[in-house]
Formats: C-alpha cells, structure tokens, sequence
C-alpha cells in the first residue's frame, strides 16, 4: 500500500519542479498595463547624449568648479598655478592646458557604469602612447595615488602619442599621467598628456591638481 | 551464497524506484555531492558574483564545471534537496518501523522536511525588491533589484502617459545580443523590434576613444558598448538597440534603448526615447519591472549619522508611516528591526545619493514577500522537540535498564 503513494509523489515532485519560477509576468507577448499617477512623468530631453547622461559643459562658468550632468554632483577642484581652463566637451568635466602654447592638456572624464573597465582603459591608453598592454596582475600591481579619498591606479607612461578621436597625428616624445578609478558605481579619469619636458615639470601640479578633486555638497 | 537476480519488469520498476529513495546510501550521496557543490557554490562567489553563483549552483537541476581543469556535470542543489525531500518523506516518515522509540526522530525528520520545503516555497514564489523613498514621499511600488523590462506608451501633450504596453523582463534578457524578435502589439500602430540585446553596456560617442570597442549600429552619434557583467547582477545597466515599425507608411524610428536613462534616484523621472508615428509621440525606455504592495507606506523621517571624519554610516534608520484600508501605523525601521506586514518584510537596507547632505537623503527598503519566511524557525522548533524527546526516551530507557541491571546483580 505505501508504494501507492510514490508516483503521484513524483508526479507532484515533478510538476512543481518544472512549473514555478519566479513571479511575474511571462510569455512572448506584449502586455499593457495602466500606470499610476507616479509614474506618468518622464523628463522629456531632445538628445541622446542627454538621455544617456552626457552633456555639454559650459567653460564659462566659475574657475573654480565644474558644473556636472544633471544627476552628476558638481566637482571642485583647484586649478594649478599656469594652467587655464579651456572649453569643456561632451566626454570631460574638466578640461585644462597648461605650457606656454596650451600644448599640455589635463582632463576629468566620468562615465555611469565601469567605463569598460580598469584593464581596457589602461591598456587603451598605453596603445596611444605606443606602448605594449599589461596583463591584468600587472595593471592591479601599478602604484596607486588618492582620488576622491580612494585609491586609483596610477599610470605613467613615455612615448610618442596617438590621440585617436579621428586624429592620425602622432605626437613625438610625449609622456602620459594618468589616474583611474573604475567601480561598477561609475568611472572617473584623470588624463595628462604633453611633451615629456613640459609634463614633467608639472607633475607635482598633477597631484596638486588631482588630491583637491572632491565633489561639492552644497 | 549468490544474491537474488533484481527483477527489472516494468512491473517491479515502482518497487524498484522505492527501494532506490529509500536507501540510505542514496543519502549518503546527497549529502556527499551537497558538499560538493556547496563548496564549488562558495568559491564561485567571489569570481561571479553572489547572484550568479546562486543561480548556477543552488537554483539548477544540473549545472557544468570545471575541476581541475575537467568539465564535470554535476546535480544542482535544486536536485539534490528534491531528491533529499523524497529521501527524508519516504526512508524517514513512510518505510521507518513506528514505534514509541522512534517518536523523537520521526518528529525531527518532519523538522527537517518542513526547513527543505520552506526552502523550496522561497524559491518557488519569494520575490525580492526595493522600495527607495526620500523624507514625506510614499509609495506602494517596489522595484526588482535586476530584472529590466521594455515599456512603450503613448505621449500625451503633456509629455506624460497614461498606459504602458510591456515586453516583460522574461522575455526581454533572454533575446541574446545577437538575435532579432519581432513583437506586434495589439493597440500600438507598429510592431517592436529588438535587434539584440547587451546585460551590461555602456552607450558612447562614435567619437570616443573606446568606440572601436563598440558593436551594432550607430544611431545618433552613439554605439553600444558591451560591458563585462557586474558581479552583482543588479549593477549591470542592459541596453538593446531597438527599432519600431510602423503597421503602414513611415521609416523606422531607431533607437539605442540603456538601463541607465532610468532613475537612479527616486526624485528623478525617467528619460525615454522619443519619435513619432502617424502624427503621433510616443516614448519608449528600460525600465525596471514592479509590482504593488497592499498598503502604502511614507517616509516621515530618515535618520543619518556618520561616524566623525569619514564617509562610513554609523546608524541610519527610517521612520514610517504605513498606510492599509484598516489603520495608519507609525512604526520606525532599523537595520535588525524589519517592519513585517501581511507576508511582507520591508528592511532598512540603504540609502543615497553617496554625496548627500543628511536630511536631504533617500532611504532604501529591501522588500521581501517570502510565503515561507517563518518557516526555518517552526522548523527549527519542531527539530528541537523531536531531539528533546528522543534524548528524554533514551534517558528513561537507560534509567530503567541500568536499575534492572542493578536490581538483577548478586549482591556481594
């Protein structure tokens, strides 16, 4: 008599197993639903570089801060000594030049998400600089210097520069400082390029620079 | 003395099939292999995140992986515990001789039983979701934390809609980067095609340096760049190049669709894409599927304290209202003080923006509908009743056969 239970045992066992997933809704087709007051509202914008959260920034604003995307906090930051602010781009929150001729260029960059990640972006750079990539033990072993209280990984790289950006200029005996803080709660670069003189009597301009980066909470 | 032939007529097979559930070494095996994969689970974690792991470990029937180097198929802890449950129900409750000795264990194993089978009730019909509320906003809606569904609505001249025709999240994450479905919605002059869609990317300007990166179409002066997926699936940002149809004339109206054109905090109103069919606006998005509690609650109050110098959270708790047909409740939510409410658990879980000032932040609730959430507990109890009785039974017997032993011993 016991055995009796077994199969319809299975059978439910089975069943179950088979029929319930998570909750909601399935199936192919397209369903429709009435929304609530709450979400009836959207923010209407007129591109995509606005829907996707980039804007272009406004070099006309204060020298001493940068005006962000609208759910971007505002950054500050101070500017070094003999370097200018120049007008910002759709990709920089920042952009700086320094050197008699503004041949040497600093900018802050922050992307939503990882940005394509830690080891793409270095070895992305290191490219324009004509250098061999890194695997990634070597990258995570590259030196580390604070950026917005956390650390980033540090690069500085010696070569002749390819900007890219539909660029084919190459830039010779140029040197490259750079920082990156790549989380999956958004991405922040910090980009210094110039001829390797010229940068190098700026490097200690470079920390200043990038430790008084911060994020204004007023 | 040569063992008896098994007969293996299909008559015999439920007979056979019982003696196999039952065995102990079928148990043995279970807990072997539950070793296994729970050892393989938790190494898991660390390179695909806790999520994914669950998923591939515990929430299958069967799942591949690689030991030292060999790719192994192994039973997924779904399986296992079935196969445990049908174990437990027949060799422990069902074949065992009942007899009062036996009242203990037979009690416990129903403990056991019962924590197997709120396992599978959670997995079955648990939901988990956020509710995010900044000081005197309220809510009924609770988002999921990963599942991203398509919504298409029809713009008033107000810019806002009224309805939403929804390619649910099912659907939607299970078209692959590289396929093509066409959907025809009933009410809407133009069917929706999604040409691929990406679990994590990034949309950039075909100008930047990482474009090259970048696949599909242009549109717009962007492309989509695919992302590694976040090892916390709810950090990945899906995006989908998307094309709608019209039912007559017209070109297509194209459009790279990104998770991350939709709120990342509650104060913010989403940013569809917008176009035009038959003289008329419609908007299209990512958004996050959500469903509806059976009361509202309000944030009166967040509290948030930091510790002196640095960024790190010392105490945040919330303070609520809960609004049902029956009563208006104020009642405050802390991090190991949960508000439960009709199979509801609403936990103080987060907060935001990273950089905000307190008293000008938003609280995040975990929100848990777990049918089965008290379950571990009465399973729990149930297994100690049964190991009480069993250890009280065995006293007495001891008790009883030392006196007999006593009583029965010669006296000297």
């Amino acid at each position: 008599m016991r055995l009796s239970f077994t199969l319809p045992f299975f059978l439910v066992a089975a069943l179950l197993a088979t029929s319930c997933r998570d909750s909601g809704p399935t199936g192919t087709n397209i369903v429709t639903r009435e929304l609530p007051e709450s979400q009836q509202s959207f923010r209407l914008v007129d591109s995509s570089a606005e829907r996707f959260r980039y804007q272009k920034r406004d070099a006309a604003a204060s020298t001493e801060s940068a005006p962000a995307a609208s759910s971007a906090p505002e950054l500050i930051y101070t500017t070094p000594e003999g370097w200018e602010k120049q007008d910002g781009s759709m990709m920089r929150d920042v952009n700086l030049a320094f050197g008699e001729n503004g041949e040497g260029e600093c900018y802050v960059a922050r992307l939503p998400g990882a940005g394509g990640g830690l080891v793409a972006n270095v070895n992305r750079w290191l490219g324009q600089m004509g250098a061999d990539s890194l695997t990634e033990e070597e990258i995570n072993a590259l030196p580390k210097k604070p950026l917005f209280g956390q650390p980033a990984t540090f690069l500085d790289v010696e070569g002749d520069f390819s900007p890219g950006m539909g660029s084919t200029e190459v830039m010779k005996d140029y040197r490259l400082l750079g920082l990156i803080l790549a989380s999956d709660a958004g991405a922040v670069f910090v980009k210094m390029t110039g001829p390797k003189t010229l940068v190098g009597e700026n490097a200690d301009a470079f920390d200043v620079f990038t430790s008084s980066l911060d994020v204004s909470l007023n | 003395m040569a063992s008896k032939p098994i007969d293996w007529s299909p008559s015999n097979w439920p007979k056979l099939l019982y003696q196999f559930f039952t065995s102990f070494k079928v148990a043995t095996a279970i807990f072997v292999l539950m070793t296994i994969v729970t050892l393989l689970g938790t190494l898991a974690q660390v390179d695909q995140g806790l999520y994914a792991a669950k998923v591939k470990y515990f929430h299958s029937f069967f799942f591949t992986d690689k030991i030292f180097g060999i790719p192994v198929l192994l039973p997924g802890g779904l399986l296992l515990m079935l196969v445990l449950f049908v174990n437990m129900t027949l060799g422990a409750l069902v074949k065992v001789r009942k007899r009062w000795k036996g009242l203990g264990p037979l009690i416990s194993h129903f403990g056991m039983l019962m924590l197997l089978a709120g396992g599978f009730v959670t997995w079955a019909f648990g939901t988990d979701g956020y509710m995010a509320l900044y000081p005197g906003m309220s809510s009924n809606r609770v988002e999921s934390y990963r599942n991203w569904q398509l919504e298409v609505f029809p713009l008033d001249e107000n810019g806002q809609a009224k309805q939403a025709w929804i390619l649910p999240s099912d659907e939607l994450q299970s078209i692959r980067v590289d396929e093509q479905r066409s959907y025809d919605a009933d009410g809407l002059p133009f069917d929706v095609i999604i040409n691929g869609f990406t679990k994590n990317a990034t949309p950039i300007p075909v100008t930047a340096n990482g474009a090259s990166d970048a696949t599909g179409k242009e549109i717009d002066g962007f492309k989509l760049a695919p992302q590694e997926t976040a090892k916390e699936a709810e950090q990945n940002l899906p995006g989908a190049y998307v094309a709608f149809d019209p039912d007559g004339e017209g070109e297509n109206a194209e459009a790279i669709l990104w998770a991350g054109s939709y709120r990342f905090d509650p104060k913010e109103d989403p940013m569809p894409f917008q176009f035009t069919v038959d003289g008329k606006n419609y908007g299209a998005m990512l958004a996050k599927k959500s469903w509806h509690v059976p009361f509202e609650v309000r944030l009166d109050e967040f509290i948030f304290e930091r510790h002196p110098g640095v960024s790190t959270a010392r105490n945040f708790e919330s303070r609520v209202t809960r609004f049902s047909e029956a009563q208006e409740t104020s009642l405050e939510i802390k991090m190991n003080e949960p508000m439960r409410y009709v199979g509801y658990t609403f936990f103080q879980e987060s907060f935001g923006p990273p950089d905000g000032k307190p008293g000008e932040m938003f609280s995040q609730f975990a929100v848990a509908n777990n049918p089965a959430d008290q379950w571990p507990l009465w399973a729990l109890v149930v297994t100690t009743i049964g190991l009480g009785i069993h250890f009280c039974v065995m006293l007495i017997d001891f008790i009883v056969r030392s006196r007999k032993k006593t009583s029965a011993a010669p006296s000297s």
